[in-house]
């Protein structure tokens, strides 16, 4: 495999990737992850050989247009989309409600 | 009873009718194997010796009083830790939901209930389904029931090896680029990903919700077509799942029609590195083809190289979308000691998150952002849209594919895990027909009991056109009874 000659990601710019995917990251982990990412998107050059100018992407994987369900008890009411239930499941809570720790520092 | 390693959906459905045996003596004999053996395995991580037990005794009421019961019923099921069945765990093989308890079943077990199948427990997985060997699990690496030191595959290798270890009748497995259709390669049983819009996701632990399906994994051809049949369909919970009327032989294929069949093999999947034990065995399978009167014809997929490099920019770019909702904030694990809000997350995802996640995350955050959103994502979806135009045109001239699953049998535990790419290149003849959404089976080219000593299971796969399960199942029900 290739080295981490490749890579078009830095230190700081790792950095501010795990900033924005909310991952705190350990020196270890950051040195393995620039040398796999690096390794990685050595590959994905290859791409680049292809003329995809006119070529419309895919934007996802169905053929359905505007898939509405009707607005039935059925269809949404609270037995069948499960509405309410999980809040068994909050890693804290209080009357009820998701207590979360606070929001400003 | 019949021995565990004898039974079929169909023979079990047989045996209950005929009073051989009850379904709660059979669900009871599983149990009693897993604890025998899945100790050295590792197929399951939690099992569900209590609800089980309830729901076979329902069945055996059931046949007692003389009720219509379905081809399901009281069959001993495994189930991927990412389907959500009510009351149970669903960990997707994470830390950061290692005691998430489900609140709601997820729409195909929903169907299997209202045919009375029976939950026996659920089984090992890569992280969130990221990976291919099982050994991304947080908890435990599962080994390949024909060989201990080695992969079962992945990311559905609890299910494979609970298949192939007798711990399970049959499974369900979710299959994203080769999740199902590998470890089922790996371990010798059969496993197919349907059609995109097929089989509802509502309940399953997202990762690329464009390609994620969930599906069958039995042992035999006819077993995976009746769980299938179970699954499949609309489910208002999932708006990407489709009211497909599939035809009537999707059960009982017709030997006429399925010989009229043309097969198509793609010369970009025969290829020099692929393992002599493969190639071998798939030719094998042609020529057995070929001697029930189907046709073969040489085609070409031309954008075949390009698809893992296309796969795994979009992938990590879905997957960095879809894991953003673990932040221990409603659900699983919360880190302990974070002060505010914001350290809440990067601590919960810093030391939830095994590497494979960490990796996708990170590198989907690149692929989406702004300066890099044209280069790596946009051209990765203008890619996939070659891929699947390949296969649409292959399908002008023949009505399947036939293909190996995975260039090699079932590689040693440790082998891979250091080497992200090298991983990634497993699902190389598995993915691309995923870009397109076909539905595709691997099945073994030969029994388990026809294995010589030492000889790995490797499996072949059969790619059809969108909607047309039947072609597939079809032809894998004619090998079965010729081999």
């Amino acid at each position: 495999m290739s080295s981490s000659s490749n890579s078009s990601i830095g230190k700081k710019e790792l950095e501010h990737l795990a900033k924005l995917a909310r991952i705190e990251l350990d020196p270890n982990e950051e040195e393995k992850l620039l040398r796999d990412l690096g390794n990685i998107l050595g590959h994905f050059k290859e791409l680049q050989e292809l003329d995809t100018a006119d070529v419309p992407p895919m934007t996802g994987g169905t053929d359905l247009v505007n898939a509405f369900r009707e607005d039935a008890e059925e269809n949404g009411g609270r037995e069948s989309t499960n509405q309410g239930a999980g809040t068994d499941a909050f890693p804290e809570s209080k009357n009820g409600y998701l207590k979360v720790p606070p929001v400003f520092e | 009873m019949e021995p565990l390693h004898d039974l079929t959906i169909k023979k079990f459905h047989d045996g209950l009718l005929d009073k051989k045996f009850s379904a709660l003596e059979v669900t009871q004999e599983y149990f009693r194997r897993i604890k025998e053996r899945d100790g050295e395995i590792g197929a399951y991580l939690s099992i569900a010796e209590e609800s089980a037990a309830r729901e076979a005794s329902a069945v055996d009421v059931a046949v007692a009083e003389g009720e219509n019961i379905g081809a399901l019923a009281g069959v001993p099921l495994g189930i991927k830790d990412n389907i959500l069945i009510k009351g149970l765990p669903a960990t997707a093989a994470s830390r950061l939901l290692k005691d998430y308890v489900a609140s709601y079943d997820a729409g195909v077990i929903e169907r299997l209930k209202s045919q009375k199948a029976v939950f026996l427990g659920k089984t090992n997985l890569d992280e969130f389904a990221m990976g291919a060997s099982t050994e991304n699990s947080a908890f435990k690496t599962t080994k390949n029931p024909h060989d201990l030191t080695r992969v079962p595959g992945g990311t559905s290798g609890g299910s494979a090896a609970a298949v192939a270890a007798h711990l399970a009748l049959a499974a369900l497995g979710s299959d994203t680029g080769g999740s199902i259709r590998q470890p089922s390669s790996f371990c010798g049983v059969v496993g197919m990903s349907p059609t995109y819009g097929a089989v509802s996701r509502s309940g399953v632990i997202a990762m690329t919700s464009s390609l994620d399906q969930v599906g069958p994994m039995a042992k035999t051809v006819e077993d995976a077509a009746i769980l299938f049949n179970a699954i499949a369909g609309k489910d208002p919970l999932d708006a990407t799942s489709v009211d497909h009327e599939f035809e009537a032989d999707l059960l009982s294929p017709q030997l006429e029609k399925v010989k009229k069949l043309v097969v198509g093999l793609p010369e970009e999947y025969f290829i020099d590195g692929t393992d002599s034990a493969v190639t071998k065995e798939i030719q094998r399978v042609i020529d057995k083809l070929k001697g029930l009167g189907m046709k073969f014809k040489k085609v070409s997929l031309p954008h075949t190289k390009y698809a893992v490099a296309a796969y795994y920019i979009f992938v990590p770019a879905e997957v960095s979308s879809n894991l953003a909702r673990f932040d221990g904030i409603r659900y699983g694990e919360r880190a302990d000691g974070a002060v505010s809000l914001n350290d809440v997350y990067l601590k919960t995802r810093g030391e939830g998150f095994g590497a494979e996640a960490k990796r996708r995350i990170i590198l989907g955050t690149f692929v989406l952002s702004a300066g890099y959103y044209d280069a790596y994502y946009d051209k990765a979806q203008r890619v996939r849209t070659l891929v699947k135009r390949d296969f649409d045109k292959a399908f002008e001239e023949v009505d399947v594919l036939l293909t190996p699953v995975a260039p090699t049998p079932a590689f040693k535990i440790g082998e891979k895990i250091d080497d992200p790419f090298a991983m990634y290149l497993c699902d190389m003849f598995t993915l691309p027909l995923k870009l397109g959404g076909f539905p595709a089976i691997s099945i073994p080219t030969k029994s388990a009991a026809a294995l010589a000593p030492g000889e790995l299971p490797v499996g072949f796969q059969l790619i059809g056109k969108k909607w047309h399960e039947a072609d597939i199942l079809g032809i894998g029900q004619y090998y079965e009874k010729l081999n």
